[in-house]
């Protein structure tokens, strides 16, 4: 009896936390998945339910195809610079002997990330600025000037120096999750295998990378479903443009609803959004069980 | 237990669905406002302005403090945004239901949208052209907020888009004002040899693009054309003029800028800063910004000169039309203080603060009639609004005038028009699919 009296005076201090989750993180996600079967207008507040037709409608948009390439390309390069290029710098960050070094180091890396999206998208926007942007005047003064260009006024250059400016704040972040990985791993491994004959590149690749793989895991699946939430960087530096060129899911879904009125349309993307997203988050806590490192 | 747990997401989805499609029905159906009541001077009234930032802001601030003066039992809450984010506020205050009493809005399709959804309250009553208050504005402004014969608008101020010119970097290149098209463009190469950018332009936000393409399909496309391609049902969008007026801006993009290819990448902020800092010799802009063009240390106001885009020769559409509309104000069709809504738009209209509207600092042009003067203006905004009143045909903006799917198709057209990523033959193939869409 008492036992049950206790279950449920801890269910009491339970229910105010999950009505707020349910209320501001569930409900909103039923909500919208009800949002995307409907074509809505907004002015009118008519809501005619079309069943699938946003969903039919999304396979024929380029801009939706070329949005989610757009993800996949951000995907992919994070991976390479925040996953594989932050274990690397980790990995010589920590092998430097001298301890003051190694925390100057860190620090330095991990100061961009501690600017908002937004103001590094605000800054890099006139790093890259054709006339007054400092990167095409050093390339003038570099003697490089065939290769200044309107970085973020072209096509072909808008969404990589999107991609760019995202590593630069992303990376020290990363590098930082990396060290602290590298530090757990207990130092006698290291002097057997430097006993054993094994070099700096052999203790990295044999030592180093297979007892972080935790992390790299996490790492991985996290930068992953970053790049599908990108939405700060690119509606500061682009908005989306030229020709919707940089245009990403976050940044589609937006324009498909503010900017054209298809709110049912813009549920739809977030709905695919969201799917995507959910299955990483699935593909996290699967990895994260199964690559644990135990010593 | 997974067949039990999608049982109840189903219901929940289910549930979900039937709630929205119950909340339909919206505005349409509320009961008309009382403009003409006698207004009951208590409560707060809320108005959403796009006069956010200086030097704009302090211009209804001042107003509702005076109004409160008359009337201390009403309490006035203002909204103020920009013209970017105003966009995205009144959206989601429509999609919410919770419009203020009055609110700012574009002519064309964008004021249409809350006629249509019954949203802005008929002023037919009290703004109608034979009406005491509607006689103090000037007609065409009136009819730029009227739909199927009824007024709902109050126009605030009248807007325009011309060429401006820096006088002094003219005269230094001996370049004369280009009385054609082809003259503008030949004018570039001599304004560029003596020190100056010919025409800044910056299309970071892809609206500027359609500026100057509105002003150029105006004079290239025939306005009865023009009028059944605005709107989905009727287009056809085939008038080669469409073509001519595309080549044209590239022409003007490729000659005259000196960012080319690479305009995209520019702010509009930042072309404008390069003609007011004496930069650049001329910069296509609205009467609005004349008066902040001249406000810094590089251009003067006796150096500030003004033309309409030059027409092209052959043009077979109406040479003497304009781009450019009134912007105003409409009063939500529910709200329980629409008399006193009319009552502050009236005090907001009247020929002192139409004066003080048009003059500097604000530099807006008052639609009011006798307003707008040598004395209470600036030159160029006096010369602006003169200009305006004689044109036979006000091309309303492209982003507003037309549905948003063409109108975005329009924005990206432009932009790869701009970049080289698409032909003048594409650019319209692509509107043409956006229209057929939003049929």
């Amino acid at each position: 009896m008492r036992a049950i009296v206790a279950r449920s005076l801890g269910l009491a201090w339970v229910v105010p936390a999950l009505a707020l989750v349910g209320v501001f993180v569930y409900l909103p996600l039923v909500q919208n998945f009800g949002f995307s079967t409907l074509e809505w207008d907004i002015y009118s507040g008519s809501q005619e339910y079309i069943g699938f037709d946003n969903y039919a409608k999304l396979l024929d948009d380029p801009v939706f195809w070329s949005s989610l390439g757009n993800n996949l390309l951000y995907a992919v390069i994070s991976i390479a610079f925040q996953v594989f290029g932050a274990l690397l710098l980790a990995a010589l960050i920590e092998s430097i002997r001298g301890e003051g070094w190694r925390r100057s180091l860190r620090v330095i890396y991990f100061i961009p990330s501690a600017i908002s999206l937004t103001v590094a998208g605000l800054l890099f926007y006139f790093l890259y600025e054709p006339n007054l942007g400092p990167i095409n005047h050093l390339l003038e003064a570099a003697g490089l000037g065939q290769f200044a260009a309107a970085w973020l006024g072209q096509e072909g250059t808008a969404m990589p120096a999107i991609i760019a400016m995202s590593q630069w704040q992303g990376f020290g972040y990363s590098t930082l999750l990396f060290a602290v990985a590298i530090q757990r791993i207990p130092s006698e491994i290291y002097g057997a295998a430097a006993i054993d004959g094994v070099g700096p590149v052999g203790r990295f690749v044999h030592v180093t990378v297979p007892l972080v793989r935790e992390m790299t895991g996490l790492m991985a699946i996290v930068t992953v479903s970053g790049s599908f939430q990108v939405f700060n960087e690119v509606m500061v530096m682009t908005g989306g443009g030229p020709n919707n060129s940089t245009q990403v899911l976050g940044t589609w879904l937006y324009r498909s609803g503010f900017v054209r009125n298809d709110f049912g349309y813009a549920a739809a993307i977030a709905t695919v959004l969201f799917v995507i997203t959910l299955g990483v988050a699935m593909a996290q806590l699967w990895v994260t069980r199964r690559r644990r490192v135990e010593w | 237990m997974r067949s039990r747990a999608l049982t109840t997401f189903a219901a929940l989805a289910g549930t979900s669905v039937l709630a929205l499609a119950g909340c339909g029905g919206g505005t349409a159906s509320a009961p008309a406002a009382d403009i003409a009541a006698q207004p009951e001077f208590s409560g707060t009234l809320s108005i959403l302005t796009k006069f956010a930032g200086e030097p704009l802001d302090p211009y209804f601030e001042n107003l509702a403090a005076e109004y409160r003066k008359a009337h201390p039992e009403v309490r006035i809450e203002l909204i103020q945004e920009t013209d970017q984010s105003i966009k995205d506020k009144l959206k989601t205050l429509t999609a919410s239901n919770a419009l203020p009493d009055i609110y700012f809005t574009w002519t064309g399709n964008w004021a249409e949208n809350y006629v249509r959804g019954g949203r802005a309250a008929d002023l037919s009553k009290v703004i109608g052209p034979d009406t005491e208050w509607g006689r103090t504005f000037g007609k065409a402004s009136l009819d730029a907020f009227s739909f199927d014969g009824k007024y709902y608008g109050i126009p605030l101020y009248n807007n325009g888009k011309f060429m401006g010119y820096n006088k002094a970097a003219f005269a230094k290149a001996g370049v004369k004002v280009p009385a054609t098209f082809d003259e503008l463009v030949r004018s570039c190469p001599t304004l560029r040899e003596a020190g100056y950018e010919p025409i800044a332009f910056g299309n970071k936000d892809g609206w500027p693009a359609l500026h100057y393409l509105q002003q150029l399909f105006a004079y290239n496309v025939p306005a009865t054309t023009l009028r059944a391609d605005f709107d989905p049902a009727t287009a056809k969008l085939d008038d080669p003029g469409y073509l001519t007026a595309l080549k044209q801006f590239k022409t003007v993009v490729t000659e005259c800028t000196d960012t080319g290819t690479g305009t995209n990448g520019v702010l509009y902020t930042s072309a404008q800063e390069a003609f007011s800092s004496g930069k650049a010799a001329m910069y296509y802009q609205e009467i609005l910004e004349f008066d902040n063009a001249t406000a810094g240390k590089g251009l003067t106001p006796e150096n500030f000169g003004i033309f309409p885009l030059p027409v092209p020769a052959a043009a077979a559409g109406d040479p003497k039309a304009l781009e450019g509309s009134p912007e105003g104000y409409l009063v939500n069709a529910k709200s329980p203080r629409a008399a006193l809504a009319i009552d502050f738009m009236k005090f907001a209209t009247n020929a002192e603060n139409a004066k003080t509207l048009s003059a500097p600092p604000y530099g807006q042009p008052s639609t009011v009639v006798g307003a707008v003067t040598p004395e209470t203006s600036s030159k160029a905004v006096y010369e602006g609004i003169e200009l305006v009143n004689k044109a036979s045909n006000l091309a309303i903006w492209l982003d507003t005038v037309t549905v948003p799917e063409v109108a975005d198709a329009w924005l990206a057209g432009g932009e790869a028009l701009i970049t080289g990523g698409m032909t003048p033959e594409k650019v319209l193939e692509s509107v043409r699919r956006a229209s057929a869409s939003a049929k």
